[in-house]
């Protein structure tokens, strides 16, 4: 087939065999998960996995546009998709980390609302150095209407653009990306704390106080190692820029559902094997 | 009564801090045309237009901020450890850090001006002398702000996590915020100051950027000069006020309903900034109008 003959790859089609095999893949790694460690590993792995695809999923609202936005060329936020989730996310983590004696409950929606503050800030300063610095309103290049605020778009892109600045369903869907990631961040912590707190003291021979520093450092690496996993993976779901979500790319979710899933479910796996002895 | 008082008292510094660390860490990325607007830095002499701006852009703002407030961090610990006052430890750690930073930057500019050989790009070296000591400077102010106001969380209001973890964290933030607040400002309106003010730039003059100055060929310090007034500014208000209140709302609200309080206040901070985002938004169409009459655009 030659190049002209071949059909144009939209690069957004779920294949069904990939999403099987991933599938497979998940359930292979929960079962080993069971076989090593059946309460506290599976629990821990079980909280991992739903904190990754949390994450991932969250990652497909945050509205990027990459290098054409810092010059006002396409609408979004001037910087890498898995940075700026990563940024909003463990601004979250921070936030969560620090409540996790509250509560499970708690610590997420905490992790969460400091996601979605951090998000809520950034995207307010950006129309602000759009509108008042730039002298640049905000225009989608996606959608002739704005789908929250009902504002048309098409006539305040400027000549020879894609669009620029965020309008409103950006602005919204940024939030709730950082809502999203933030309590995923901080669901992945709390089961990696609870597991090393349970494992740690018989493990190094120590009480829970002395531990208690190792298990929170450890189980924050791991929490951020595991944020940027899912985030850069999801990323690559989304080759290059994103709008929000109501850009068409936004219906790739369920790919980086299934890949985070799998990816959270090996790194966790990982994380927990540390801990826990192989039955030999 | 008094830890609150103390606490607010630290949550206002670490702001404080973090203002000037956004707003330095966004004039040493414009220095070094680290943020995106590299992009166009890079494709300059590839179109022809060859020019004397510094690139050091080999990784994104916020994974390099976080590599290098955890890497002033780790040090500074470590020099704690050995019982060196906190203050000198966190200076001695940031100047270590910047070191690094200074070699990424050299071999940054390096690779990717001499991969531009084909297209007649020359590598100056008076850039790499005059250039990269200036984004050090800027780089420590950013590294030891982000690594002190760290090391206040932890040590102060008794974060959990060590401080280099912190570090690494508010490191990435960092870099986030700067990267998406000052780049549009850095990458439209200065290095396409030739460029209609009041409209993107047209995809047709991609890599077409200014070149010179009043007198001469325009430098990076010329554009960090022009980008802090507006783009460093912007950028040190949004890290200021993302670290002043996410502590903010913890050390004050947190104690009330068990946690319920900082939540409750949260989301109604985020309101705010929504109604603040949207007034911005409709400001803007109602004062500078569209480009073209709607049926035409719709059309």
């Amino acid at each position: 087939m030659s190049a002209v003959a071949a059909k144009p790859q939209a690069g957004g089609a779920i294949n069904p065999t990939a999403m099987a095999v991933g599938v497979v893949l998940l359930i292979i790694i929960l079962g080993a998960c069971w076989y090593v460690s059946p309460n506290l590993g599976l629990t821990a792995l079980i909280g991992v996995i739903v904190g990754g695809v949390l994450i991932g999923f969250g990652t497909h609202f945050v509205p990027v546009g990459g290098a054409p936005a810092a010059m006002g060329q396409a609408p979004g936020i001037a910087t890498g998709v898995a940075m700026l989730a990563a940024g909003a996310g463990l601004a979250g983590l921070f936030g969560g980390a620090w409540a996790a004696e509250l509560g499970t409950t708690v610590a997420v929606i905490t992790g969460g609302i400091g996601g979605g503050l951090m998000m809520a800030i950034t995207c307010m300063m950006v129309n602000f150095v759009y509108v008042f610095g730039m002298g640049i309103p905000a225009a989608s290049g996606k959608v002739l209407h704005d789908p929250i605020t009902g504002d048309s778009q098409a006539e305040y892109k400027s000549q020879g653009t894609e669009g620029h600045g965020l309008p409103f369903v950006s602005f919204v869907g940024g939030v709730i990306g950082g809502i999203l990631a933030g309590a995923g961040g901080t669901l992945i912590y709390l089961a990696l704390l609870d597991l090393y707190k349970a494992t740690f003291p018989t493990m190094m021979g120590a009480t829970h106080a002395q531990v208690l520093p190792v298990a929170v450092s450890v189980a924050g690496m791991f929490a951020v190692a595991l944020f940027l996993v899912n985030a850069v993976l999801t990323a690559y779901n989304i080759t290059g820029t994103i709008e929000g979500p109501h850009d068409p790319k936004f219906k790739r979710w369920p790919r980086a559902i299934v890949a985070s899933a799998v990816a959270s479910a090996l790194c966790g796996f990982v994380a927990i094997l540390i801990v826990v002895k192989l039955p030999m | 009564m008094e830890n609150i008082v103390f606490g607010i008292g630290i949550t206002a510094l670490t702001g404080a801090l973090a203002t000037v660390a956004g707003s330095a860490e966004d004039t040493e990325s414009n220095i070094g045309s680290q943020g995106d607007p590299n992009s166009q830095v890079q494709l300059a002499p590839q179109m022809g237009f060859l020019h004397r701006i510094f690139n050091k852009a080999v990784a994104g703002e916020p994974p390099a901020y976080g590599l290098w407030c955890a890497l002033g961090a780790g040090l500074a610990w470590a020099f704690m450890a050995m019982q060196v006052n906190a203050i000198l430890a966190i200076v001695l750690g940031c100047i270590l850090a910047v070191f690094v930073q200074g070699v990424y930057a050299t071999t940054a500019y390096l690779g990717r001006t001499a991969s531009l050989a084909k297209f007649g790009q020359p590598v100056y070296v008076d850039i790499i002398k005059s250039m990269t000591t200036v984004t050090m400077a800027h780089a420590f102010i950013a590294i030891f702000c982000t690594v002190a106001l760290c090391q206040l969380i932890n040590g102060a209001l008794g974060h959990p996590f060590p401080l280099p973890l912190l570090a690494l964290i508010w490191g990435i933030a960092l870099g986030a915020a700067g990267s998406a607040t000052g780049n549009p400002y850095y990458g439209k309106e200065r290095q396409y100051q030739n460029q209609k003010f009041g409209a993107g730039v047209p995809i047709s003059a991609s890599g077409n950027i200014v070149r010179y100055a009043e007198a001469g060929e325009r430098n990076s310090i010329d554009n960090g000069f022009f980008t802090h007034k507006i783009g460093g500014s912007a950028s040190g208000i949004c890290f200021g006020l993302i670290v002043f209140l996410e502590i903010w709302r913890t050390i004050l609200f947190e104690r009330i309903y068990a946690g319920w309080g900082a939540i409750a206040v949260g989301v109604l901070m985020i309101l705010i900034f929504t109604v603040i985002d949207r007034y911005i938004e409709v400001w803007a169409r109602k004062n500078y109008g569209p480009y073209t009459v709607a049926k035409e655009a719709d059309a």
